[in-house]
């Protein structure tokens, strides 16, 4: 430890500039693995999240985006009709969530409604923290309350069995909600089309929805709920005919895409954006560790002499191998504590700013996938490290000890 | 390009500075010609927007390195610039011969960039605070030449 | 006597992308305790060459080494290093100091490798003998391109003399020396002989220094 200390206020820090640099770099590697990784992880996530709604015989419907759509021209008949035909036909999942709602609450968030029917909830099977799971054959009316899951940021103002009365924003009528249960802390939803984007449900409150519910809801929740519906076993031909329905009660073109056009989208779009993010990541790594090695040599040729002085006086090289491990294991730890205060600051920034939709619970807001990408960042570190700190050594190695006292 | 007799730059230093400066212009210019990217995939455009967010940042912590090298440098050549003094040079002649190399290398690697700029379809305004910036690390590095002098 | 120094040397061999040296080809020396020694010869014929090989700095050689009764050959660069701390001291030109520490810090530096407690005790004890003695009190604080190279000539010998070594090997120790800071460098090192039997090995060009060695070995340069 003497010698360590030694080393590290009398000869590396005495060189402020190479020492910096090296801070630097490994901080720009640090950042380029930590986002690298985060993305593949989300993605990753999103893509078994989908995996449940993504079965044989399943269509998931999608706006045709060359289309012309003239929502305007919309008249809640039409979507009625839509309904009817779905309801008469086919089992489908439906799920629309954004509409907003103040009601008070301890961290004084915007809620989030997610509107959700039975099919689309067990299919996601959602972790409770309390309580028991959706129920989704209520009655609707003035004087009924129907029974609701929240997020777990609600549940101090509101614990299982309490009434929440809002306007709700999709019938357009006051309701009162009862809570059933409390979603587990880190519950999410990837959006079906970018799969490492994601909403958290801590402020939300998932409303079961059912045949009645839809029938008195206004046309925005009609229409949103169409934009990703997913038909559940069903054939192709059946899917034809519904696509049919839509197009000429609502003027709408929808996609509906199975099961082997998701793996092939999957594949052709994620995949391949993976390997590039995995590519481009590589290479920039690839130039920052050949920067540091540089910068590694640089210092050695700045330190030669105060080296060598210490071998000749009874310094070993394996005693220098651990001090410049020691010393990288320093440079690395500061860097993570950068990178980690850089996630801390996005993820808390999210409570501080008031937005419901990316708040997350843990140590600063930090959730698993963040954990993840940081052991990520450690990992790569340790790469580089171990290649800095052995090409190092071979340099200094390289000098016979008594020409370098004398440099 | 550099009058390698009397000039303090060896083939490895000039090599060394390009490609330094080559580094903080081509993450410049990739930064620069990702922005005119339609990218269709979600997945790359928030990957990429991670760093251009931080562009500017990013592109000015990468110069360090260029102050790593004319640190180091200068270190280095401490007595070549005593033996040179000793010999009959002078060290206002050093400081400006060291200032010009600086400059010829930093001038061809900026026309280099330039010439990629307009082959991308880029601004070429894009690039032009690095040799405002790379100049500025010239004239402080060469300060450090002349105190050199009485090693 | 006990021999300290058992060196048999076939061949050492410089190698450069042009061309390849051999030098100390068959060269053989047993040292005593106690025993002084001053190497001469002409430039390239191998004194520092031998010098670091003595000193444990050098193994790329064909040949044997035991040192202290114990073969070096296969030992391990840490008990190497553990040898050059505690039974060899060098003293070398002037410029052999670490700039960026003051003179006291250099004369200090191999307490830092010296490890046990005991080692640690002794700290104090000989760092003021050994500057009592040189008499560098009053420069102990300055850095070493603070000071004359007289000064840093003797901070360099205080730093190869603190662990109280039993050889100790002198490279040129004198060469950018007046006279008068020559002859206070070589009575030291003298002393050091005459007080505690410590075995001294000069490399130097200075005829009238090696002559003062109870044996002087002339090295030629190979043909």
């Amino acid at each position: 430890m003497k010698i360590f200390k030694f080393f590290v206020s009398k000869i590396f820090l005495r060189k402020v500039i190479p020492s910096i640099s090296v801070i630097l770099l490994i901080c720009m590697s640090n950042y380029i693995t930590y986002i690298a990784a985060r993305t593949v992880i989300s993605t990753f996530q999103g893509y078994q999240e989908t995996r449940g709604l993504n079965q044989e015989g399943n269509f998931i419907a999608n706006l045709d985006p060359n289309s012309v759509a003239d929502f305007g021209a919309i008249e809640a008949k039409g979507t009625q009709k839509v309904y009817d035909y779905l309801n008469s036909h086919f089992d489908y999942a439906f799920y629309v969530d954004g509409f907003m709602v103040s009601i008070p609450n301890s961290y004084d968030m915007e809620i989030s409604l997610c509107y959700m029917n039975e099919s689309y909830y067990a299919a996601n099977q959602f972790e409770l923290l309390q309580g028991t799971d959706l129920m989704f054959d209520f009655p609707l009316g003035e004087d009924k309350e129907i029974p609701v899951l929240i997020g777990k940021g609600l549940s101090e103002t509101y614990p299982v069995g309490s009434l929440i009365n809002i306007d709700d924003p999709a019938l357009n009528q006051a309701i009162t909600l009862k809570v059933q249960g409390v979603l587990k802390g880190n519950e999410y939803h990837s959006n079906f089309y970018a799969l490492n984007s994601k909403s958290y449900y801590i402020f939300s409150i998932f409303v079961p929805v059912n045949e009645e519910f839809i029938n008195h809801a206004n046309l925005g929740l009609q229409v949103n709920g169409l934009m990703d519906i997913v038909v559940l076993q069903t054939t192709e031909e059946k899917i034809l005919d519904l696509s049919e329905v839509i197009q000429d009660t609502l003027g709408l073109k929808f996609n509906f895409f199975s099961q082997q056009d998701n793996y092939e989208y999957f594949n052709e779009y994620y995949f391949h954006s993976l390997k590039i993010v995995a590519v481009v990541s590589l290479i920039l790594l690839l130039m920052i560790t050949c920067l540091s090695v540089w910068n590694a040599l640089v210092s050695i040729r700045l330190m030669l002499k105060d080296l060598t002085i210490n071998l000749l006086v009874g310094l070993s090289y394996s005693k220098l191998r651990k001090i410049f491990y020691s010393y990288f294991g320093i440079v690395f730890l500061i860097n993570l504590v950068i990178v980690f205060s850089f996630t801390a600051m996005n993820r808390y920034g999210c409570w501080l700013r008031k937005d419901a939709t990316f708040s997350t619970y843990g140590l600063f807001g930090l959730i698993g996938m963040d954990w993840l990408a940081l052991l990520f960042v450690v990992v790569s570190d340790i790469v580089i490290g171990i290649i800095v700190v052995e090409i190092m050594l071979r340099k200094i190695k390289k000098v016979p000890i008594s020409l370098g006292v004398l440099q | 390009m550099v009058n390698l007799k009397k000039s303090l730059f060896r083939l490895t230093d000039v090599l060394e500075l390009c490609i330094a400066y080559t580094f903080c212009f081509s993450l410049n210019l990739t930064f620069d010609y990702v922005k005119t990217v339609d990218l269709e995939s979600y997945i790359l455009k928030s990957f990429f927007e991670n760093f251009l967010d931080y562009q500017l940042q990013i592109v000015i912590l990468s110069t360090f390195i260029v102050i790593v090298f004319h640190y180091q440098m200068l270190y280095r050549k401490k007595t070549e610039v005593f033996c040179k003094i000793l010999v009959g040079d002078t060290g206002l002649n050093i400081t400006a011969r060291y200032s010009l190399d600086c400059l010829t290398i930093l001038v061809f690697v900026y026309l280099l960039s330039t010439l990629v700029s307009v082959y991308l379809n880029l601004s070429l305004t894009g690039n032009l605070f690095l040799p405002l910036i790379f100049a500025v690390y010239i004239l402080i590095s060469a300060r450090q030449v002349r105190k050199y002098e009485d090693i | 006597m006990m021999k300290v120094i058992d060196l048999s040397i076939k061949e050492k061999i410089y190698k450069s992308k042009q061309s390849q040296l051999s030098i100390l080809n068959n060269f053989n020396l047993e040292v005593a305790a106690g025993e002084k020694i001053a190497i001469v010869g002409e430039s390239g014929a191998g004194k520092s060459s031998l010098l670091n090989i003595i000193g444990l700095l050098d193994r790329n050689y064909v040949g044997e080494y035991t040192l202290f009764g114990s073969p070096t050959d296969h030992s391990h660069t840490s008990e190497l290093a553990q040898w050059r701390n505690q039974r060899i001291g060098f003293v070398l030109q002037e410029s052999a100091l670490i700039n960026s520490l003051t003179v006291e810090d250099n004369i200090k530096l191999p307490f830092l490798y010296a490890g046990s407690e005991k080692k640690n005790l002794r700290e104090d004890e000989n760092f003021e003998t050994v500057v009592n003695a040189i008499g560098i009190k009053p420069i102990l604080k300055k850095k070493p391109l603070e000071c004359s190279g007289g000064e840093r000539a003797r901070a360099v010998f205080a730093r190869g003399i603190i662990m109280k070594p039993q050889i100790i090997l002198a490279d040129e120790p004198t060469a950018s020396l007046d006279m008068e800071n020559r002859e206070r460098i070589v009575a030291l090192l003298f002393g050091l002989n005459r007080e505690f039997g410590t075995t001294i090995i000069t490399v130097t060009h200075d005829l009238e220094i090696a002559n003062r060695h109870d044996r002087v070995i002339h090295l030629e340069r190979s043909k």
